[in-house]
Formats: C-alpha cells, sequence, structure tokens
C-alpha cells in the first residue's frame, strides 16, 4: 500500500512536472505570431495578374522582325504600351512584397538561406524594374521629335524594335535570378516541418527551368517544358497557401526552436 | 564614468542620435541628387535642340561631370537615409519597415543606373573619329536621346521611392514616437510620385500638385528628424513591446 502510495505520489509529481514543462514550452510557441501564409498566397495571386495581365497587353502590338508594324501598333495604341510597363513595374512592387513575406515564412527554417535567398530575389527585381526601361524606350525614338529627323524612319523603327529585343534579354537575365530565388525556396520547403515536401520539389525544378536561360538559346529550345513545371510548381504552392496556409502549430514550434519570437 | 553607464548613454542617445543623422542623410540625399538631375540638366538640356544641348555639355564638361557624380553620392546618401529609416520604424511593424528597405534598395539601383544614361551624351560628342560613322547631327541627336532616357529611368526610380514613402508615411503614422501628421504628408506626396508609372499624368500633375505635396511632405520630416529626432522613451518603449 505505502509503496503503491509512494509510486502514485512520484508518478503525480512527474506529471505535474512534465505537465509544467508543457506549459512553459506551449507558451513560448504560442507567443510567437502567426505567420502570414494567406497573405502571402493573397500577394502571390496578385503578383501573377499583374504579371500576365502586363505582358498580355502588348500581345497583339510587337511583330517580331517586323520593325514599321511594330512601330505602327506601338504609335496606335500609346496608351495600352505604357499601362503594360506601368502594370510591369506594380508586378515587381508585388513581388519585393513576396519576397519579403517569403523571407518571414522560411525564416525559422534557415536564416541564412532564407536572406540569401530575398537577396537573389531583390536583385532580380531590380533588373526587372530597370529592364521595363527598355519597355517604354521606343515610345523616346518613335515619338516624333524634329531634332530625330536626322534618321530615317526605318532607322529609328529599328532602334525602337531592338529596344524591345534588349527589354526581353533583360527578362533572361532576371529570369536567372528568379531561378536563384526558386531554388533556394524549394530547398526551405522541403527542410520545412509545415509545408509538404512536394510543394518543394516543385519548386526547385521550376528554378532549374529558369536557370537554363543563363544559355538564352537551350531555354528557349526546352521553353513549353519550363513554362508548364514553373506554372505547375509556382501555381500549386500559390494556391496551397492560399487554401490550406502553412501548418501554424508546426511552424511556430520551428520558429521557437529557431529562437527568435517576433 | 564606468564603461556601463557609458555604454548605457549610447543606447539612450542612439534613437535619438539615428533619427538626426536620418534627416541629415535625407538633407543630403535632396541637396546632391537634385543638384545632378534637376539643377545641371536644367541648366544645360535645350528641350527639343540638340545642337543647342550638346554645345552646352561640351562647353560645361566640368559641370557635367559634377553632376553625374553628384547623382551617384546622392544614391549612397539615399541608402544611408533608407537603412536609418528602417532601423528606427522596425518596432513599429518588422515586416512592413523591411518591405520599404526592400522597396528603396531597388528604386535605388535604378537611380544608379541613370547614371548610365547621364554620362551617355559625354561618350558620344567625346567620341572623336571612333563615331565619325554617324554625322554631327546625328551624335546630338543621339545625346539628347540618351538624356530623355535618364529622365525615363528616373520616372522608373521615383515609383519605387513613391512606394516607400507610402509605407514609411504609414509606419510613421502607426508609431508613437514621431508626430502622426508627418506620416500622412509623406504618403501624400508618395501617392504622388506614385503616378510617374503612368509619365504622362505624372508631368500633366507636377505643377502645382506633385511638387506642393513633395514639399510638405519631405520638408517638415527632414526638419524634424534633424531638429527633434524622436522621441527616445516612446522609441524604446515601442521597441521593448514589439520584443515582447
Amino acid at each position: 500500500m505505502i509503496a503503491a502510495g509512494n509510486h502514485s505520489f512520484c508518478t503525480r509529481a512527474v506529471q505535474s512536472r512534465s505537465v509544467a514543462g508543457a506549459r512553459t514550452m506551449s507558451d513560448t510557441i504560442s507567443s510567437v505570431p502567426p505567420p502570414m501564409a494567406r497573405i502571402t498566397g493573397v500577394v502571390y495571386l496578385l503578383y501573377f495578374l499583374t504579371a500576365v495581365s502586363g505582358e498580355l497587353f502588348i500581345r497583339g502590338i510587337i511583330v517580331s522582325g517586323d520593325p514599321a508594324a511594330t512601330a505602327t501598333n506601338i504609335l496606335a495604341h500609346e496608351r495600352l504600351f505604357r499601362l503594360s510597363a506601368a502594370v510591369g513595374l506594380i508586378a515587381t512592387a508585388l513581388y519585393i512584397a513576396v519576397t519579403v513575406l517569403f523571407y518571414g515564412l522560411f525564416k525559422p527554417v534557415n536564416k541564412t538561406v532564407a536572406l540569401l535567398a530575398a537577396f537573389f530575389s531583390l536583385v532580380g527585381c531590380a533588373i526587372q524594374a530597370f529592364g521595363s526601361l527598355f519597355r517604354v524606350a521606343p515610345l523616346v525614338v518613335l515619338e516624333g521629335s524634329p531634332y530625330l529627323s536626322v534618321f530615317k524612319v526605318d532607322q529609328l523603327q529599328t532602334v525602337a524594335l531592338m529596344s524591345i529585343k534588349l527589354n526581353v534579354q533583360a527578362t533572361y537575365i532576371y529570369l536567372v535570378f528568379f531561378g536563384l530565388f526558386n531554388l533556394l525556396i524549394g530547398y526551405l520547403i522541403f527542410k520545412s516541418t509545415f509545408l509538404p515536401r512536394i510543394l518543394g520539389v516543385l519548386m526547385a525544378l521550376s528554378g532549374l527551368g529558369w536557370l537554363t536561360f543563363l544559355s538564352p538559346s537551350l531555354a528557349n529550345y526546352l521553353l513549353t517544358y519550363i513554362e508548364v513545371l514553373g506554372i505547375i510548381a509556382e501555381a500549386s504552392l500559390m494556391l496551397w497557401l492560399l487554401v490550406k496556409g502553412v501548418n501554424v502549430q508546426r511552424w511556430k514550434e520551428q520558429s521557437s526552436a529557431a529562437g527568435w519570437r517576433s | 564614468m564606468s564603461t556601463t553607464v557609458m555604454m548605457k548613454r549610447i543606447a539612450e542617445a542612439s534613437p535619438r542620435f539615428k533619427a538626426r543623422m536620418a534627416g541629415v542623410f535625407q538633407l543630403l540625399e535632396a541637396l546632391t541628387a537634385g543638384f545632378g538631375q534637376v539643377i545641371v540638366l536644367d541648366r544645360l538640356v535645350v528641350a527639343g535642340n540638340a545642337a543647342a544641348t550638346a554645345a552646352n555639355i561640351l562647353g560645361h564638361e566640368r559641370l557635367f561631370w559634377l553632376g553625374f557624380a553628384s547623382l551617384l553620392i546622392g544614391v549612397a546618401f539615399h541608402i544611408a537615409w533608407a537603412l536609418l529609416m528602417y532601423e528606427l520604424l522596425k518596432p513599429v511593424n518588422r515586416s512592413l519597415s523591411l518591405l520599404a528597405a526592400f522597396v528603396i534598395l531597388v528604386g535605388c539601383a535604378i537611380q544608379a543606373l541613370t547614371g548610365l544614361f547621364y554620362l551617355a551624351p559625354l561618350l558620344i560628342l567625346g567620341g572623336g573619329s571612333s563615331l565619325s560613322a554617324f554625322t554631327t547631327e546625328q551624335l546630338q541627336a543621339l545625346a539628347l536621346m540618351f538624356l530623355k532616357l535618364n529622365q525615363y529611368a528616373y520616372n522608373i526610380e521615383l515609383v519605387f521611392y513613391g512606394l516607400w514613402c507610402v509605407l514609411t508615411g504609414y509606419l510613421i503614422f502607426r508609431s508613437n514616437f514621431l508626430p502622426r501628421i508627418l506620416g500622412v504628408l509623406l504618403a501624400i506626396s508618395g501617392l504622388g510620385y506614385v503616378t510617374y508609372l503612368y509619365p504622362p499624368l505624372a508631368y500633366h500633375l507636377f505643377l502645382p500638385y506633385l511638387a506642393v505635396a513633395a514639399a510638405l511632405g519631405e520638408i517638415p520630416l527632414e526638419l524634424w528628424l534633424i531638429v527633434m529626432g524622436v522621441n527616445a522613451q516612446r522609441w524604446k518603449e515601442q521597441a521593448s513591446a514589439a520584443e515582447g
């Protein structure tokens, strides 16, 4: 009886100690502010919508290999042309927001890698924003200012089309940094405890796909595959964040284990 | 004085000192970038007249180089200013202040790249025989065209600067250590700069709306930061509350 009593006392003591331990642990975890997973999904979606519509605006305007037709189209749709550049800049601004949100989301997994990913993306965003200059530059050339009459019209039209090609080349450079970003985000998702690993694998593969733009001819050869892979990877990550969010309990555990709270 | 006391004093002085330095860097940025992008170009560029512009640039080559150097130094001041504002406003909202810092870093990268187009006219006009495939008139037209591209690139920078002003204005508004009105004014001037997304609209609104909004948004903030700094006590309260 005595033994049994002692035993039960001991058990209770151990139980109460472990309850107290669990409470302090769960206190720490619950003091971690929740991740902004859904907001990330929303901003990610807005980025896709603006980025795609910016490109759709100029779909019919550029006639590759025909400077005269392109110039006529640009001047006839000047507003649309300017709008596409404006929407492109908004997309870049949204992507900077995505970058900050991803950094906050994945900092608990590995702070250094998360920061590296953010810096890659930031360089990519700067190139994308600067590249948009070459999208609007044709307007400078084609606006018909008298001082440009020292050039022949077809020369100016050729320069305008060349500028649009430079804009495309700037996009290729941007895509390389975007690929590095996706690759690292894929790694962080894979190492995380709060998102399905398959999303990480897909993101890393899509990142490798964008990296082929180091050689634009190779990238153009593989373009369909790269684009399909990119759309599948990013759309599934975006939808997952939007619909399911992240596993909040596990995210908090990982972030309190990483030793930071705000 | 013991080291601990000294360290404590430095820590106490720090938010106010950072705020004052932020104001100083803001002023220096406005002076240097304004000199490079506005004053020098206003003096030398004759709108629509490539020959006169070329003659002005070649006649004031030193001033033109000074404008270029001033523009780049302005970018450095801009980055220092943005970093200090990030440090000051981090206790208000960590994610948003990081977003503001990232937005302005992209803006500063573009601001630095405008230097490339700013400098191009000198290379084109002073290129000598290596450019003899073009006529003098053509080279002069190219030089003026590059100055227009400089303006276009600067417009892109202004969009990001405007977004930074909106975010920073919001953070100042939510802070306990700076007057709310400064945040409101900065955010309004930021919205003005965002109209550079569609430059014809911005040019249309520039006088008086954008110019007045910019002056009201930036000058009071600059003066407040330099003269008053921040309320150090309240800054520390908000900072320790944020660290929870």
